[in-house]
């Protein structure tokens, strides 16, 4: 091990998984059955059928991280176009297409699913249990979810691509200003990701609610499944705004409904306020499992607990509440009643104070703690600087008279860039780093990990910074080029070499994935001496998770285990057998069966896509698709009768 | 070498728009609101690095300092109590440092606001178009309203109280040396005003993506002494001269046979149109294609020939005309000053 | 190695009802879902309706009084025999769920017919106006609603009278009840939004 001079004392009294010889004959039998029981059936019908929150939590990642590439490599097209004024690399037409892929990936195809996809894999990991309360529910979201980016991308290299911006305001994205498909196929796409991480909210607040170890109660629940859970339940409500306001938008512009026609009583502000009712909570949504990432580093790698525990849970229920209500400090530029728009500014400074309080409850870990200096840990303090920055010029932007200033210029660019590349992708970039070797079983490369954030932190300053200062001297969003007497120029070089940098950096990070998945060293079950249950198994987890499910005495459940603490037994290993615990203090409550690989989520989102995908071009592939999606429900409800349990009635 | 000339002037003539370079009272409220903040929350900021640099060492040293360590999640009360005490002050002084920012943000608000304009403001309604903006001075009489095209002409040291629009998708009218930017949406009317207390040129840009030719929609607003500006107004209510020399003759009748009329109005021909920018004065404006190039015969030449690729996707369709029909057309043009 | 304590659960039930299971938990949040899209249709509505000069449009007039109540009514009741419904899984009493299922079922497929009538007496459309758009909308969302809930219940109906039936399709009975009650309930408001809206007894 590399981690330094530090002695690791964490008591080993259960997990990592036993080898064979430590265990009697009876437990390795059982541990065979269990084997049997959870694992995957292999080959392509395997992958097709899947229904492991390993698996598809890797899946969810790994495709976002495509998404991610495709999102940065549209980011380094259009820095490539704004270097110099009026350049020719991309047309209007093209980078118009290009920054409305770029925003549509960044937040639909890569944030959002993979902060699910962190979630959906570590989550059961973390409460000790064997898989979510909805496997077949999880695949689901996985397909509905690529079906959603493959539609995006195919329609973008078919010069398809959506044009509107990712916020499609209409009257632009309406039938009159965009005819033909474009901004249609954007709808659907949002229809397409709404309906997966929909179905992941629903399947990770009840995995957390019901799944957990005995012994975990409420006040247990470790900080990232407790960031994952608050965001669920904005998911939940936030989602249906803007499935609502594309559904709108779809029948507007294809069957000639007037929700946004101000001609025939529609309203295109309606628009806005329903796009925004969702926008503004997806950036927490985004924000907070990264802080529930940022808790679980802090607190691996100062060997304490966090400081303030009660405080952080708080804040991030005050942070999802408050999301809620400020909305409309996207739109003071629309002209609204002034007493309106002051409540929306207090609404939105206030948010300030849950985030500055998890900030100081970090900063107090950090100091109270013995802090080893890790890849990880450098993420999160790349993450303290950069999103303490854009949280500042967040509060400038709630303040009215300066948002009419800079708000649509790059002022703002900047602003969001800090917010979300430095409170979501560095965290997410550390998490990555830190549970890398629980998903693959070996470490990251420390030294290419520590070149790749030192690439990543210089690049993203030097692109971002600068465009405070642009938008400050005028130049608006969304601009495809500028004339070279704005003076815009040498700052927008900056920017784009700065661009390159950062690319350069993510490139390493991604590298340095592949060749550790390969050579990495060996990590073990827990390589840093964490917390967390999650490290309590084999790396990466057997297809059970857990051979015994084990119970829970602390917060920091491995850093807290008595003597007599017990594991769990009794669960049968011949079908996929789970725990059901209460929901507040998490006592056993009773056993759930758990269904195996299916094929049915696969087909369910196949109807899906002919409803969503052939909607896009006739209004009757809506009473087909709901046809089809009818017969794919009954077949994924049909009941399965070869579970073992009572039969209260024959077959006649 | 006369477009190099002319490129030369244009730079010199445009000022530098910036928000922090205020031109009169709105902007110079925003300003001074601006550097309360950026010195408030720059200080904040380095207040939180600082403590995070301070942490960090307090923490490496603390690992250093124990030969042994101790098990993990280990804590000691006595720091713990100190961590609550400055962690509870912290966010103290975050509440107090909002709130004043809080009320200093809502006071400025109000100051700017429209309602707070001053009663004697000129009044000018901004109409949005894909992508070229509209100015129509009001009067009473509607034979006396100017309409012309960006570029928006203001008495130095008058409020002028904009009346917002749009005919089409939704824009953003922004110059930020004279104010915040305000939206200009279909079927609603937003008023936002402007002053400026220098004569001077300032350009302003649309700043809600509006489509595809969204990065050349650009406006200059000139500011002029008040004598000044009323010649300026008077002439454009004039109706276009008849042109003076018979190449203009023969050019007004190529304007008024070619396709030109179909969008195009010159008040005092029977050409009427409201779709695209009034050319009554049209010699009278410094840019073309809404401050995409400087008005002069090549620019005005290669724009009606060919302006799809100078601005593509605009709604102008290019022009096919005889060297001799071009020739005449512009020497017209040139004469609607 | 030591053996560690034990915590035996093999005890533990594998079927038991309401909130304790993850079923009750999943569709509760499919309802929480379905619930907030209602409601943001329904302040669609509002937002509409508080901008217009005139709400709704002149020439509109909805379908009697009569029908529409008559249908809320029927939807109501409804939840009568869906109730003994979920009496009859919780006691395990097969013939009783066949019996009150079939019941609720056929008050359901009567409200269907009724909607049939009050879509077709409507005296616009979903282009005419963007008062048409919304109520359009609202009417297609339940009805959808109705008949997804309808093929449930004739689905489970089918179910138990084929076989096997085993315990665990007792949960599921309940929780076909929770989401047929919140069927109903989501119209009980937009009843009143849509046929007491104060624009339509102007003189």
């Amino acid at each position: 091990m590399s981690l330094g001079a530090v002695p690791e004392a964490v008591p080993e009294s259960w997990g990592p998984e036993p080898p064979d010889s430590d265990l009697d004959d009876l437990d390795v039998k059982a541990r065979r059955e269990l084997e049997a029981t959870w694992r995957s059936p292999s080959g392509l019908l395997g992958w097709l059928t899947e229904t492991s929150h390993t698996a598809l939590g890797k899946r969810y990642i790994v495709t976002a991280f495509v998404f991610f590439a495709l999102g940065g490599i549209e980011a380094l097209l259009m820095r490539l176009q704004l270097a110099r004024p009026e350049n020719t690399v991309l047309g209007a037409d093209l980078y118009n297409q290009v920054f409305t892929m770029h925003g549509s990936t960044m937040m639909f195809l890569f944030a959002v699913p993979v902060m699910l996809g962190m979630g959906l894999y570590l989550v059961p990991l973390m409460i000790g249990t064997r898989n979510l309360a909805f496997p077949r529910l999880n695949a689901y979201s996985y397909y509905a979810y690529l079906l959603g980016g493959l539609l995006l991308y195919g329609a973008f290299f078919l010069n398809v691509g959506p044009d509107a911006g990712w916020f499609a305001y209409v009257p632009l994205a309406g039938p009159d200003y965009s005819p033909g498909k474009r901004v249609d196929v954007w709808a659907q796409m949002i229809t397409f990701t709404e309906l997966s991480s929909l179905a992941a909210a629903v399947n990770l607040i009840t995995t957390i609610f019901k799944h957990r170890a005995p012994g975990m109660s409420l006040n247990r629940i470790p900080l990232f499944v407790w960031s994952i859970l608050v965001t669920s339940f904005m998911v939940v409500f936030a989602m249906p705004a803007v499935m609502s306001s594309s559904l709108f938008l779809a029948l507007d512009r294809l069957v000639d409904t007037h929700f946004f026609n101000p001609a025939e009583g529609g309203d295109a502000i309606l628009w806005q306020h329903l796009f925004w009712f969702f926008g503004h909570p997806e950036v927490y949504i985004i924000f907070l499992p990264a802080t529930g990432m940022v808790s679980a580093i802090i607190v691996a790698f100062t060997r304490r607990p966090a400081f303030g525990y009660t405080a952080l849970v708080l804040s991030l229920v005050a942070t999802a509440f408050i999301g809620f209500g400020l909305w409309v400090h996207h739109m003071f530029a629309t002209g609204l009643p002034q007493l309106g728009q002051s409540f929306f500014t207090a609404a939105s400074i206030m948010i300030v104070v849950p985030s500055g309080t998890q900030i100081f409850c970090w900063l107090a870990t950090l100091w109270g703690g013995r802090v080893r200096f890790k890849t990880p840990l450098l993420y999160v303090l790349g993450f303290i600087a950069i999103f303490v920055l854009g949280g500042l010029t967040g509060v400038m932007l709630a303040a009215v008279p300066l948002d009419l200033q800079v708000h649509d210029t790059f002022f703002v660019v900047a602003h969001f860039h800090y917010v979300l590349i430095g409170g979501a992708v560095f965290p997410l970039l550390g998490g990555i780093t830190f549970w890398f070797p629980k998903m693959t079983g070996r470490l990251m490369s420390e030294r290419l990990g520590k070149l790749g954030f030192g690439l990543v932190f210089l690049g993203f300053n030097l692109t971002f910074f600068p465009m405070h200062q642009l938008g400050l001297e005028g130049m608006p969003r969304r601009v495809y080029t500028y004339l070279p007497e704005t003076g815009w120029g040498d700052l927008n070089l900056l920017a784009t070499v700065g661009a390159g940098i950062l690319g350069l950096g993510v490139l390493v990070f991604v590298l340095n994935a592949l060749w550790s998945l390969r050579f990495g060293e060996v990590a073990g079950g827990d390589p840093w001496g964490a917390d967390g249950l999650e490290w309590s198994t084999a790396s990466p987890p057997a297809p059970y998770n857990f051979f015994h499910l084990p119970t829970v005495r602390g917060r920091y459940a491995r850093w807290v285990q008595d003597e007599d603490q017990p594991v769990v037994v009794g669960l049968r290993t011949d079908r996929r057998e789970v725990l059901v615990t209460r929901t507040l203090d998490a006592e056993p409550d009773h056993r759930d069966i758990l269904p195996g690989p299916s094929g049915w989520p696969l087909a369910l989102a196949l109807t899906t896509g002919v409803t969503f995908i052939g909607g896009i071009f006739t209004p009757w592939a809506l009473p087909w698709g709901v046809l089809l999606t009818g017969l794919a429900l009954i077949g994924w409800f049909w009941p399965q009768t070869d579970m073992g349990r009572t039969v209260l009635k024959e077959k006649s | 070498m006369s477009a190099l000339t002319a490129l030369a002037l244009f730079i010199g003539r445009i000022g530098r728009h910036s928000a922090l370079q205020p031109a009169g009272p709105p902007a110079e409220r925003i300003n001074g609101l601006w550097w309360l903040m950026f010195w408030c929350l720059t200080g904040v900021f380095i207040l939180v690095l600082g403590a995070l640099a301070l942490a960090l060492v307090s923490s490496h040293r603390r690992r250093l300092r124990e030969p042994a360590t101790p098990p993990a999640g280990a804590t000691d009360p006595a720091t713990e109590r100190r961590m609550t005490r400055a962690v509870g002050g912290a966010i103290g002084l975050t509440v107090i440092l909002l709130f004043v920012l809080l009320v200093a943000s809502i006071a400025t608000g109000r100051s700017i606001s429209p309602l707070s304009a001053p009663k004697d403001a000129l009044e000018v309604e901004v109409v949005g178009h894909q992508w070229w903006w509209q100015f129509e001075y009001a009067d009473p009489d509607p034979s006396r309203i100017v309409s012309t095209a960006n570029e928006l002409h203001i008495p130095v040291g008058r409020a002028v109280k904009l009346r917002l629009t749009s005919r089409d998708v939704i824009h953003s009218f922004w110059v930020p040396n004279l104010n915040g930017k305000m939206d200009l949406i279909p079927g609603r009317n937003a008023d936002t005003w402007i002053q400026a207390d220098r004569p001077g040129v300032y350009r302003g840009q649309c700043a809600e993506f509006c489509g595809h030719q969204h990065a050349h929609m650009a406006l200059e607003v000139i500011a002029d002494p008040p004598e000044r500006f009323d010649a300026w107004l008077a002439a454009q209510r004039q109706a276009a001269p008849l042109p003076a020399s018979p190449l203009a003759q023969r050019g007004q009748q190529v304007f008024l046979s070619s396709s030109c009329p179909l969008c195009h109005a010159v008040q005092g021909t029977t050409a009427g149109s409201g779709v695209g920018p009034d050319l009554t004065h049209v010699a009278s404006r410094r840019t073309l294609a809404a401050g995409t190039l400087p008005n002069n015969r090549g620019n005005l030449a290669g724009w009606i020939l060919d302006p799809q690729s100078i601005k593509p996707g605009n709604r102008m369709p290019p022009t096919a005309l005889s060297p001799a029909d071009l020739e005449a057309l512009l020497a017209y043009l040139e004469s609607l000053r | 190695m030591k053996r560690p304590p034990q915590l035996d659960v093999s005890e533990l039930p594998t079927v038991v009802f309401g909130s304790r299971t993850t079923l009750w938990w999943g569709v509760t949040g499919l309802i929480t879902i379905e619930g907030t899209v209602f409601a943001i249709v329904a302040a669609t509505y509002f937002y509409l309706r508080g901008g217009a000069v005139e709400w709704p449009p002149p020439g509109v007039s909805q379908p009697p009084l009569a029908l529409t109540t008559a249908f809320l009514a029927v939807l109501l009741a409804s939840l009568a025999p869906m109730h003994w419904t979920n009496k009859a899984a919780l006691r395990g009493d097969l013939r009783g769920i066949q019996i009150w299922l079939a019941v609720t079922t056929v008050l359901g497929a009567a409200c269907l017919v009724m909607r049939g009538f009050e879509f077709s007496l409507l005296s616009y459309e979903w282009r005419s106006h963007a008062y048409g758009s919304v109520v359009w909308t609202i009417l297609s969302l339940h009805t959808l609603h109705l008949l997804t809930s309808i093929g449930e219940n004739v689905l489970f109906l089918v179910l138990l009278a084929k076989g096997p039936v085993e315990d665990k399709h007792l949960l599921d009975v309940t929780v076909n009840g929770l989401y047929w009650f919140f069927v109903v309930a989501a119209w009980v408001p937009f009843y009143f939004i849509l046929y007491m809206d104060p624009g339509l007894f102007r003189p």
